[in-house]
């Protein structure tokens, strides 16, 4: 079964009877399987966010289709897909609201009606899915920023969630703490979106890109060809990924 | 602006001082919370003239301050606010009632002087108890023993997120601030002229904070209620510790 199948799908913002209306998705079509994960791609405004957010319904769908596990997007199923859905925001700061990381990572398993016994488990797994085990009572605000982003991964995981969505999950992160990230998110089984223009990062932690464009996908497939194409790359306002920016006599001399 | 990022650490300080594993704050805060209910509301009962009564309650105050190991310096200098509202209250006494209640040498002690000593201290004494509980018990488990007393859901919830956006605010602010007095060197405060534009700004952001904080209260499952629950369950020790302040607190109100 397919965790995600996107049928043209269209949303702007404002108000259907405005004059200026913004429309950043225009007919987006893709489907996504279990264990997947899709690097979402394309430069600042063209909508990442956008989509994402759509995704778990906190924008509410205009136009198309949403199946997210079996379950068509609509009032009714939003609780349900909720629960399968983990969204990281690319503001940990906000996403984490309770005083200790303990407490934060609990909080969605309590809200499930899970048992003291039960919560507890689920969050000590995902703190040690982050390595984050060792700093289950620090005060979130003691977090340095990689650490924050790991805290609010585990508060998705500890949801069970099916698919997560993750957006710009590198902004902000030092190189170790980034290298960090790529490591634990490469250790998740859970089928992930990751929604970003830092390119290195998408292909160091994603198969398969999507690359949206003005709205449209412009290109869907392996990471490692669209992400070397530097004509199509550019054509939609990305640069190629460090890691293959320079020609090879460049690589021999950094060498 | 120290003063913001004073208020921010001083928010977290608190939480912290709470987390600690000292004894008071190992006792369960459903009996601390009764406990402090009580000695607040004793406080209050007592007449406008019994300084000398009144002065026994801070038996309470003392040895929880030792017990929680918890720094007067820094009451003062947090609460130092409310403290002086709370002082002021009683400043007119001494000029309505000028009853001389007794001697010292020659000089009069009217009622209006003692009761405006006993007004103060009862307000002194009702912010130290409430701070006392405040850093010694998590926000989480507070709120864990309002429900349990059936305070309602709302203000239970309320006060939750209030705190929760409370420190969204200031960071908010201490984040704007910071940028301005960067671009703004040896200026101390705001300049008059940005307050508009700051104030909307501040309002626009905090505003989009506390979506987000929402939004992610929302994603996780949220319903209308925090699901707050106590680490520890409230043992024989939990309810000596009430049973026996409640009881010191009734002799030294009736018979002290
Ligand atoms: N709440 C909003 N109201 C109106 N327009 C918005 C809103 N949020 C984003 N936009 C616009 O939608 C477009 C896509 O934004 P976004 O999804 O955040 O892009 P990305 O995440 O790819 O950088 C941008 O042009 C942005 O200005
Ligand atoms: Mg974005």
């Amino acid at each position: 079964m397919n965790i995600l199948e996107v049928e043209e799908l269209s949303f702007s913002y404002g108000n259907a009877k405005e004059k200026f209306r913004n429309q950043v998705l225009n007919q987006i079509s893709f489907h996504m399987e279990e264990q997947e994960s899709i690097g979402l791609i394309g430069a600042n405004g063209v909508g990442k966010s956008t989509f994402l957010k759509l995704l778990t319904g906190l924008l509410t769908m205009q136009e198309g289709r949403l199946r997210i596990a079996g379950l068509e997007m609509k009032k009714e199923n939003l609780q349900q897909i909720r629960a399968e859905i983990g969204y990281v925001f690319q503001d940990s700061d906000s996403q984490l609201f309770m005083s200790t990381v303990y407490e934060d990572v609990a909080f969605a398993p309590r809200n499930y009606g899970k048992s003291e016994e039960e919560t507890r488990e689920l969050v000590m797994k995902a703190l040690g899915q982050v390595h984050m085990d060792g700093r289950k009572d620090r005060q979130i605000y003691r977090l340095s920023g990689g650490e924050k982003k790991l805290v609010s991964i585990a508060t998705v995981l500890a949801m069970g969630s099916k698919l997560m969505l993750l957006d710009e999950p590198s902004v902000a992160l030092d190189p170790r703490n980034r290298r960090n990230l790529i490591r634990i998110l490469n250790e998740l089984p859970q089928a992930k979106i990751i929604a970003s223009h830092d390119l290195d990062f998408v292909y160091d932690t994603c198969k398969r890109v999507v690359l949206l464009s003005e709205g449209r996908i412009a290109a869907d497939g392996r990471g490692e060809d669209i992400l070397t194409d530097r004509m199509l790359l550019e054509k939609h306002g990305l640069e190629l990924p460090l890691s293959f920016s320079s020609t090879p006599k460049n690589k021999f001399l950094a060498i | 602006m120290m003063k913001i990022s004073e208020a921010i650490s001083d928010l977290h300080k608190m939480d912290m001082e709470a987390g600690k594993h000292g004894w008071l704050q190992g006792i369960h805060p459903l009996p601390k919370l009764l406990v402090t209910v009580f000695f607040i509301l004793t406080t209050v009962s007592y007449g406008k003239y019994d300084l000398a009564g009144l002065l026994k309650m801070g038996i309470y105050l003392i040895i929880g301050f030792v017990m929680g190991d918890i720094s007067v310096k820094l009451l003062i200098k947090r609460m130092r606010a409310v403290l002086a509202l709370v002082c002021l209250v009683g400043i007119a006494n001494p000029l309505i009632d000028r009853k001389v209640l007794f001697q010292i040498g020659e000089f009069a002690v009217t009622g209006g002087m003692v009761s405006a000593v006993t007004l103060m201290l009862k307000g002194v004494f009702a912010v130290a108890a409430s701070y006392l509980l405040m850093v010694t018990t998590a926000v989480e488990d507070l709120g864990y023993a309002l429900r349990r007393l059936h305070i309602p859901k709302v203000f239970v919830t309320v006060l939750m997120l209030v705190y929760r956006y409370i420190i969204v605010l200031l960071k908010e602010i201490e984040r704007m601030t910071d940028a301005y007095s960067l671009r703004a060197p040896g200026q101390t405060g705001l300049h008059y002229k940005v307050w508009g534009t700051m104030v909307g700004q501040l309002l626009l952001r905090s505003m989009d904070r506390a979506q987000i904080v929402y939004d992610s209260m929302m994603l996780r499952g949220y319903q209308g209620e925090f699901y707050l629950r106590c680490k520890k369950r409230a043992g024989a020790g939990d309810y000596l510790y009430a049973a026996v302040w409640v009881m010191v607190m009734l002799v030294l109100r009736y018979r002290g």
